[in-house]
């Protein structure tokens, strides 16, 4: 063996305690120690335990300790989340290649904060404590896992675009929330679409949705109904037990005019900032267009309060009544206020120009609406025509029907391709019976005794594209008639009303609208901000939210001395190739989208009642489950993390890397695995609720576990006080594992006193074929449960497991060996002392060149000379993977492995090797 | 053969005593005086007159419950059969149930000079001379006059199996002097007369010039497979029914009319466990369009024997194993419980008609064998 050459290093696979142990040992004799672990924090198995027998010391306790020094260790390099791949070369000179598996997280820049896991909306179910509580797609391995940085479960590519994402204006995670929709998660939902838009459950029903415009999957079948489902958290979830975050206040105050989305959207960023905001409202009531221009039909008043009232939770004073230009100046407010947002929308009506126009019976539309919606009386005639051909028109058309209206005419002087209106608006005036005209408008109305009897009309004819590109409407010489109307109201547009800005020297277009810096929300005036409907003229709600949103951002620049930076311009949404349509739709059957469920036409007409019904929860579930990105397990890529960690450490275009490490031996220390029982199906594990293995004991008495400690029974939850353990389950068995476990006794008698201790009084019953409690102290150990722990030893196999269905108690079937009593035996939980196999494959095993035995452990050449050697010389193994052992004695092994491992390599270091 | 050669040949050394034999074991569960494993620890501790002369050696079922979960992988039921082989050269035997006629009948089959007039029930069934194929019918001819009060018909069912094979273009051999298989005697310990008894059946089977033997009842298939040929040379296929027919339904050879209803199906012990069929019935029963099969809480290789093994010791006991059992099968709704094997038909019937059963009208569904549900689907 020419050894001349070879190298000091010693690679050990497998981080649990053996692995530890060695790896501290070598390392503290001057060698470099490379430790490699599959999942991505050392500790193993070790580290899932609640308490360790003979002493019911804390596990972690003891384990810890050692897991921080072997990572602080100068000698230790820690290769977490990374496996062997090949193994080529011999003693003194092995080349290693070693694939460190992608985990999507930058560890040079992860402070294993969790702020990521937080946001995640993908719950899976968690290896860590054995799938009985769950986990994000972006998860730390455990609380104290070292290192201590998060990794994503990332599987396959995300089959769409999330052009959704890139559509809305506030770019909300809509995969996410739709994810956490599939899993019935609402609160968390409500919360995530909060993130980005304060008024989750209004917009849920009004949004224009560019969204579902975008959405990737109507190149399959029909877009999500995404606006539809977004409503849904608000209605399955109560909104008002939101809590509300404690934020450090500053000492800055912000003068917002208008109490619509815009000026919403501001205050609820800046006071989430610990900023003072006071909003001035010149209506009595806040909400602005959400308040006075859609009906209650489309948005209860009563949604609208609760997300205005959860905003005023966070500080928010609104003053209502308050008109800034006559009641209060701006140049007042810009005095008292660090800072002005002016979001007062559009709400001057336009007037028609046709001659008639003032008699009695012909109001203007934005007027009308509000009217009704503050619930001023307002009449309105039998035979009534809306003038108009946007979602206004509509309303005010859908409001009179509901009113006295018996017929309801809407004239518009284009076609129905070039109507504003959104289709459904319209399908949804047509199906309660209210006629168009298109091609048509008003030239004259007349009155009779001074009140409104007839409208002239002429039709109309599509010619050249007008400056706003749609085609003018030409008047067709002759083609007038007259329809019979008692009521008009004409819904032409709307105005913004900004004269009072003047005077302050804001400045203003010709269309009335004030001018901004589109990237920022800034005005000409230092310290003024403006957006919404006041910017850009009439729009739509999810548009003023994002320049509310957008205006604060810079407003809390402004005001804490930064520079004002607008944010980068988000992508534009993609679409899908062919190729890739073509491929989905092998995966993905066609599935057509869930209707949304409506009041019926003749009842609906009769009041504001809402006509939308909103989904169940099934049908939410339904609708979600279509969404193309959350068909993934794992990783949905809906950039949640990304968006939320601080250090930016998200990398999603990671790649696996694979390494190659010279190294003079190897250690084998990777463990147990936990055999596979459902083959005995005697003992109904996973058919009967509260029959658990060990394993899954442990995580349940353990303080970080999911149930935080508490032993509560699957089935319902309460804490059972007569349990029963059953040993050898799988081991001792010619037919699954014919050698035995080694540590289930003691581990049995330990969780039977754990159980005492955490609920005294409880009493279990173990039931054994042998008790082997062959440690030091063990035989104490024992007696001590039987003494002061309530614990009762039966010897006896039972050969079936019964439950009663009423209770979820597990009835289980035993003949007590002893006295040859049969019977059957009802206790409140099971715990099965599951098989353990070594963790070895054969793959792995191939890969190592070393020889295994008949039951996986690794082939030792011989027990008494050569205990912990392979057969391949240069590989030592130690801890369960060599044979059946418990803590105390695979600690005592790895030392004895880092020992013969040093005496095989030492000479090459006074030979000068590295 | 003496208890010490009986411990080696069947290697129950290897029993650790952890009882799950005889916790799973339906006889124990209701006789707490019956234990595998005391039965074997009396052998293996040299007790023998204890486990020879106890009544109980004779109430196992040899329903291999126990050995189907043993981890010492002991053979239970093959040990019970060779100590009650050296019990009954003691003198000691089970007691059989309907006064003893059922053994006397197979017993009297041993006779070289019997003969049988055991055909009459052929009518609409067409067997021919000379074929490939043999049908071997069973007891089931004695067991119709026997159990005519509850309401079974054992004789429809080797009919109903001849016009199965009809229907599938066989016309099997019959032989018109068939002996008993003595699956009763063997297990109750009477090897000498199971003997005789195989060796006349395998004289005549050469004879018929037959290569392979169809069985409906589970016990004559299991028998033939398992235990002739210890001793005698059959030179045969052996097969049951449901094989070739679930052969047929693959090829799409078999026609089935809709039958609406919804059925349990009770896997026997000798089809089941003894030679691992589990699918083969499940698969026929779900090709005929318009049947709903709803399992019992254990089924497969956890069912539930019928109760009684070769009319031994039949009593208090067995019926509250079959009523246990029939719980089951009404739990899942059904209106039918399908069985397989002419006795588990009968050990059910007589615990819903026995007037002793005081459960009787909670237990009471129709109870069908295989082979007459296939032939009424069949039927067009």
């Amino acid at each position: 063996m020419n050894r001349e050459n070879g190298h000091t290093s010693v690679l050990v696979i497998g981080g649990g305690i053996a692995g530890i142990q060695a790896s501290l040992d070598l390392a503290n004799m001057g060698f470099k120690v490379y430790l490699v672990e599959k999942s991505p924090s050392i500790g193993g198995r070790m580290a899932q335990l609640d308490k360790t027998f003979p002493t019911n010391d804390c596990a972690m306790c003891i384990l810890a300790p050692k897991m921080i020094e072997a990572n602080s260790h100068p000698n230790i390099e820690l290769l977490t989340y990374s496996e062997v791949e090949k193994v080529s070369g011999e003693v003194g000179k092995f080349t290693v290649k070693v694939k460190k598996k992608a985990s999507f997280v930058d560890w040079n820049k992860c402070t294993g904060c969790g702020l990521c896991v937080e946001g995640c909306p993908v719950i899976a179910p968690n290896e860590f404590d054995q799938g009985i509580g769950n986990r994000k797609a972006i998860y730390l391995y455990f609380p104290q896992a070292v290192p201590k940085k998060c990794v994503i479960d990332k599987r396959e590519e995300r089959p769409c675009k999330a052009a959704c994402m890139d559509a809305c204006p506030v770019h909300t995670n809509v995969p996410g929330y739709i994810k956490l929709i599939t899993e019935g998660q609402f609160k968390a939902a409500y919360k995530l679409i909060r993130e980005t838009n304060p008024l989750p459950a209004c917009v849920g029903r009004v949004c224009y949705a560019p969204c579902q415009e975008a959405c990737n999957r109507s190149q399959l079948d029909e877009p999500l109904c995404i606006r539809d489902l977004k409503r849904v958290p608000g209605d399955q979830w109560n909104i008002e037990e939101l809590e509300v975050p404690v934020v450090a206040k500053t000492d800055k105050k912000v003068a917002v005019i208008g109490a619509g989305p815009a000026g919403l959207a501001a205050a609820n960023d800046l006071a989430l900032k610990g900023h003072g905001v006071t909003i001035f409202e010149a209506l009595p009531e806040p909400g602005g267009m959400l308040r006075v221009g859609i009906p209650e039909y489309r948005l209860p008043k009563k949604i609208l309060h609760q997300e205005i009232g959860y905003i005023q939770k966070l500080g928010v004073e609104i003053k209502t009544g308050v008109r800034v230009g006559k009641d209060v100046t701006l140049e007042e407010l810009k005095k008292d206020y660090h800072a002005v947002f002016l979001g007062i929308g559009a709400h001057g009506g336009v007037k028609l120009g046709v001659e008639g126009e003032d008699i009695h019976g012909v109001m203007e539309g934005i007027g009308f609406l509000r009217a009704v919606s503050l619930g001023e009386k307002v009449s309105v005639g039998k035979k009534v025509a809306v003038i108009g051909g946007g979602n206004t028109a509509i309303d005010c058309a859908r409001a009179a029907k509901r009113l006295e209206a018996k017929e309801v005419t809407i004239v518009y002087r284009r076609s129905r391709t070039e109507m504003p209106a959104s289709e459904e608006e319209v399908t949804a005036a047509e199906t309660e019976g209210i006629k168009i005209e298109f091609l048509t408008t008003p030239s004259r109305f007349s009155a009779e005794k001074k009140k409104l009897a007839s409208m002239e009309c002429v039709r109309m004819k599509l010619g050249e594209p007008d400056a706003s590109g749609r085609p003018r409407p030409i008047p067709v010489k002759g083609s007038e008639f007259t329809i019979e109307v008692d009521t008009v109201i004409a819904a032409l547009g709307q105005a913004p009303e900004t004269d009072f800005v003047k005077k302050l020297g804001v400045s203003v277009s010709k269309r009335g609208t004030i001018e901004i810096d589109n990237k920022t929300g800034v005005t000409n005036i230092e310290g003024v901000f403006a957006g919404g409907d006041v910017v850009t003229g009439p729009a739509f709600v999810i548009d003023a939210i994002a320049a509310g949103k957008k205006a604060a951002r810079s407003i809390h620049q402004y005001m804490t001395g930064q520079p004002i930076e607008g944010e980068e311009p988000g992508k534009e949404p993609e679409k899908l190739s062919e190729e890739e349509v073509k491929d989905l739709k092998k995966s993905f059957p066609s599935r057509n989208k869930v209707e949304m469920r409506e009041e019926p036409v003749k009842e609906r007409t009769k009041d504001f009642r809402e006509v939308a019904l909103g989904y169940s929860p099934e049908e939410a579930g339904e609708e979600a489950s279509r969404c193309l990105a959350g068909q993934i397990e794992g990783c949905i890529e809906c950039h949640e993390c990304e968006r939320r960690c601080e250090p930016k450490a998200i990398v999603y275009t990671m790649k696996d890397e694979t390494i190659a490490l010279e190294v003079g031996a190897i250690i084998i220390a990777s463990g147990l695995g936990l055999y596979d029982i459902s083959s005995l199906t005697e003992y109904g594990y996973k058919k009967i609720k509260n029959v658990i293995t060990a394993m899954e004991f442990e995580r349940f008495t353990a303080a970080s576990g999911p149930t935080m400690g508490e032993l509560r029974r699957p089935s319902d939850g309460r804490i059972p006080e007569n349990i029963a353990f059953i040993q050898c389950v799988g081991s001792r068995d010619f037919r699954n594992k014919a050698y035995c476990s080694s540590v289930c006794c003691m581990h049995a008698t330990k969780e039977a006193m754990l159980a005492f201790e955490h609920h005294p009084g409880t009493k279990s019953t173990i039931f054994y074929m042998d008790m082997r409690a062959v440690g030091k102290r063990f035989q104490e150990y024992i007696a001590r449960a039987k003494k002061e722990y309530n614990v009762i030893y039966i010897r006896g196999r039972p050969g079936r497991i019964e439950v009663d269905p009423e209770n979820g108690n597990p009835i289980i079937w035993y003949e007590e060996t002893v006295s040859g009593e049969i019977k059957g035996f009802e206790v409140e939980l099971v715990v099965l002392a599951q098989a353990m196999v070594p963790q070895m494959t054969k793959n792995l095993a191939k890969i190592l060149g070393i020889g295994l035995d008949e039951d996986g452990f690794v082939k030792v050449p011989d027990k008494l000379l050569q205990p912990l050697d392979t057969t391949r010389p240069g590989i030592f193994a130690c801890g369960y993977v060599h044979s059946p052992r418990d803590i105390p004695d695979s600690v005592t092994q790895a030392s004895g492995a880092a020992g013969r491992t040093a005496e095989e390599i030492a000479s090459l270091r006074s030979q000068g090797g590295k | 053969m003496n208890l010490e050669d009986i411990i080696k040949e069947t290697k129950t050394y290897y029993c650790l005593e952890c009882g799950k034999c005889t916790a799973v074991c339906p006889v124990s569960r209701h006789n707490s005086n019956f234990s595998p494993r005391l039965m074997l620890e009396r052998a293996l501790m040299d007790f023998e007159g204890e486990l020879i002369h106890d009544r109980e050696l004779f109430s196992c079922l040899a329903c291999y419950a126990c050995s189907n979960l043993c981890p010492s992988d002991v053979d239970y039921p093959v040990f019970t059969q060779k100590v009650r082989n050296l019990a009954s050269g003691q003198g000691e035997h089970g007691d059989c149930a309907h006064s003893g006629t059922l053994l006397s009948l197979m017993r009297l089959m041993s006779g070289p000079d019997i003969r049988q007039k055991r055909l009459d029930w052929l009518d609409g069934c067409h067997t021919s001379q000379k074929s490939e194929v043999l049908y071997f019918v069973g007891c089931a001819p004695y067991f119709e006059p026997i159990f005519e009060d509850i309401e079974v018909s054992p004789v429809s069912i080797a009919r109903n199996s001849i016009k199965i094979l009809n229907a599938l273009g066989i016309e099997p051999i019959v032989l018109p002097n068939e002996r008993c298989c003595g699956h009763d005697l063997l297990w109750t310990g009477d090897v000498e007369t199971f003997k005789k008894l195989a060796q006349f059946n395998a004289q005549m089977i050469k004879e018929s010039g037959a290569k392979k033997i169809v069985f409906s009842c589970p016990e004559g298939y299991r028998t033939f497979k398992l235990d002739y040929p210890n001793y005698v040379d059959l030179g045969c296929e052996v097969l049951h029914i449901s094989e070739l027919l679930v052969e047929k339904i693959g090829q799409n050879g078999v026609k089935f009319k809709e039958i609406k209803k919804n059925v349990t199906y009770q896997d026997p012990c000798r089809l089941g466990r003894h030679l691992g069929i589990y699918e083969s019935p499940r698969e026929i029963i779900k090709a005929i369009p318009g049947i709903k099969l709803t399992e019992m809480e254990h089924s497969g290789d956890e069912s539930i024997c019928c109760g009684t093994s070769a009319w031994t010791n039949c009593g208090s006991y067995s019926k509250k194993i079959r009523e246990e059992r029939l719980f089951e099968a009404k739990a899942t709704g059904a209106e039918v419980l399908v069985t397989a094997c002419p006795k588990c038909q009968i050990h059910f019937k007589c615990a819903m008609v026995d007037k002793g059963a005081e459960k009787g009208p909670d237990i009471k569904m129709e109870v069908m064998d295989l082979v007459n549900l296939v032939a009424d689907a069949m039927e067009t």
